[in-house]
């Protein structure tokens, strides 16, 4: 398995194509723990802002409960979530942005400590669509998607693109050249004060640029030259030209002579102790870009853009492919510091230290209801669409479900709430009588929207028990593989039940009703009706 | 027509062999998430748009291909 995802909203048409499995909607308590990587893809779901935002405001901890339970080099990769204004059904509210920020700054920063995490900036695909384009209401209805489905082509082109991102390597240290590259002009042709740097184009983007490089270094990126040059005219010129951003401090090494630059980038590899392919060379002369690439093929060389004035462009590229913050390499200069503060934020921050918690915090409501006129046409649906925790998989419509009734089939319906809000019907159970005291579970069945809260087993045991105050003292069951049920394979297993045979896909059960089964109080408040 | 849908369905529950008895019942593929990036690209396909309603009949390549034609 490619990829895990946690996700609150129906997501899979995006990741079509992609070797990737689900979370429950909102669950965090079960994953896969092999998949090569895990990501966090919550969307903000419509509804009355004020109860989104609260709904948000929990987000973070839940990350925060991921991030502790999985090993420190399996990367995480989050998505930020996107100020969907746009999604909701009423105004855009104050608080609910806030909420939103305050997720965004809060696992940048929790990012910024971890090297597994990675933050992907999701506005980069949503800032290109407007509002009609994001949402289509009518698959959101059908099918709880937040995010147009006819996006989903251009999703998946995006992803990759990112995908490729964030499987590069940060790069440490930019060669640089000198004439043309870092100022106009030629420095033994128009002198220190004739070379272009300054006030007016193009003087003026040779400016930006070297101010926005001298930002890189400071991110901890290393700055060195490799210029064809007199040595003493350029320590003349960072001396003296009053316009010059980049001086000798702001680099590593340089090699400024008049010999190959393959040479001189070998040693400045040599002696910053750096591998070539650590290394972006950038200069205007593609000569030398050729020589690089052909003696050299390790070190990044990039196409040098033609006029100065796309520079700046030039620079976001740079970034984007070689320096990227994806990759928060825990070298960087100045982190430790950060490290510790955001250590302690966490610590005062997260109130779950643990799954229970977690699950006691929700507040889970489970009603048992038995059929009646208003569930059968919900019972008979579920039937038919429910796959996965699905362990017999028998399909049924409603006027089988008469049937079954008639047959003094038990059919009991579970609807769930939790503190944010009403999942509705999602669970049923149809038991067969066999015999005076025995019954067999003829289907049993949960939608994947409530799975791996413990609900299945609290929902199963509240049954047995029930069963059991009726005088009934055996219980049979089967499950039936499919090619989409596998999740449940061993569910009866972990529920205590023997397994008495097992023939091609089908395996059988029994138990033995004896004591009452333990039903955990803190997490579920269970009603029977 | 009808190869048209069937192109689409062919490519959504990448199966080359599906033909025109299709159903939910007998494709495998073709569960709730297939069928909705099938409504998907069949409205594309035939610059169509479906109803909740009829979304929920298509289940079938003959009810698909009867919705479509309604439509066009």
């Amino acid at each position: 398995m490619k990829y895990f995802i946690f996700r609150n909203q129906t997501v899979e048409p995006l990741w079509a194509g992609c070797d990737a499995a689900f979370s429950g909607y909102g669950d965090i308590s079960c994953f896969d723990r092999e998949a090569e990587r895990l990501v966090w893809f919550y969307m903000v779901p419509p509804g009355v802002a004020t109860q989104v935002a609260d709904e948000v405001e929990t987000y973070f901890e839940k990350l925060q409960l991921v991030g502790r339970q999985i090993p420190d080099e399996r990367p995480l990769i989050v998505f930020t979530l996107v100020s969907t204004a746009n999604t909701l059904i009423v105004q855009n509210d104050r608080k609910l942005l806030q909420a939103i920020d305050e997720f965004n700054h809060r696992v940048t920063d929790w990012a910024s400590g971890k090297p597994n995490v990675k933050v992907v900036d999701f506005h980069d695909f949503t800032s290109r669509f407007d509002k009609g384009q994001l949402i289509n209401w009518k698959f959101y209805f059908i099918s709880q998607m937040v995010l147009n489905p006819k996006l989903a082509g251009e999703f998946g082109i995006w992803w990759r693109r990112k995908e490729r991102e964030l499987d590069l390597e940060r790069k440490k240290c930019l060669v640089l050249d000198l004439d043309n590259t870092l100022w106009g002009g030629v420095l033994v042709e128009e002198g220190v004060t004739g070379i272009l740097i300054g006030d007016d184009y193009p003087g003026k983007a040779f400016l930006y640029w070297q101010q926005a490089l001298l930002t890189l270094s400071k991110s901890g990126v290393i700055l060195t030259v490799c210029s064809k040059n007199n040595e003493a005219d350029v320590l003349e010129a960072w001396n003296r030209n009053p316009f010059m951003v980049l001086k000798k401090e702001h680099f590593a090494a340089w090699r400024i002579n008049w010999r190959d630059k393959a040479t001189n980038i070998q040693e400045l590899a040599t002696e910053l102790n750096i591998g070539l392919d650590s290394m972006v060379f950038v200069d205007d002369n593609p000569a030398e870009r050729e020589l690089i690439r052909q003696t050299m093929p390790m070190v990044e060389v990039p196409e040098f853009p033609k006029r100065p004035y796309e520079l700046m462009s030039f620079y976001d590229h740079l970034v984007e492919h070689y320096f990227s913050i994806y990759t928060v390499t825990g070298e960087d200069l100045n982190k430790t510091e950060q490290y510790k503060q955001n250590a302690q934020r966490a610590a005062a921050q997260s109130t779950f230290t643990n799954i229970d918690d977690y699950l006691s915090s929700l507040g889970m409501k489970l009603t048992i209801m038995p059929l009646d006129e208003f569930n059968l046409p919900r019972a008979a649906q579920m039937t038919q669409k429910t796959n996965q925790f699905n362990l017999t998989t028998h399909r049924y419509s409603e006027s089988d479900i008469r049937q079954l009734v008639a047959e003094r089939c038990l059919v009991y319906c579970l609807s769930v709430s939790d503190r944010f809000g009403d999942s509705g019907i999602t669970g049923e159970i149809i038991l067969r009588p066999c015999g005076d005291k025995t019954m067999e579970i003829d289907t049993l069945l949960l939608s994947c929207r409530i799975l791996g809260k413990g609900i299945e087993a609290a929902f199963v045991d509240t049954i047995l028990n029930r069963l059991a105050d009726n005088g009934i003292t055996t219980i049979k069951a089967t499950y039936i593989k499919t090619p989409k049920n596998a999740l449940v394979a061993d569910f009866y297993d972990r529920m205590g039940f023997t397994l008495i045979g097992k023939k091609d896909d089908t395996k059988q059960y029994i138990l033995a009703l004896g004591e009452k089964r333990t039903i955990k109080k803190d997490f579920y408040d269970v009603t029977i009706k | 027509m009808e190869e048209r849908i069937l192109k689409v369905m062919r490519a959504v529950f990448d199966d080359t062999t599906i033909g025109e008895a299709c159903s939910q019942s007998n494709c495998e593929a073709w569960d709730s998430l297939h069928h909705l990036v099938l409504i998907s690209d069949l409205e594309d396909e035939f610059h169509v748009e479906f109803e909740p309603e009829e979304i929920a009949q298509m289940q079938d390549f003959k009810t698909v291909k009867e919705v479509i034609q309604s439509k066009l």
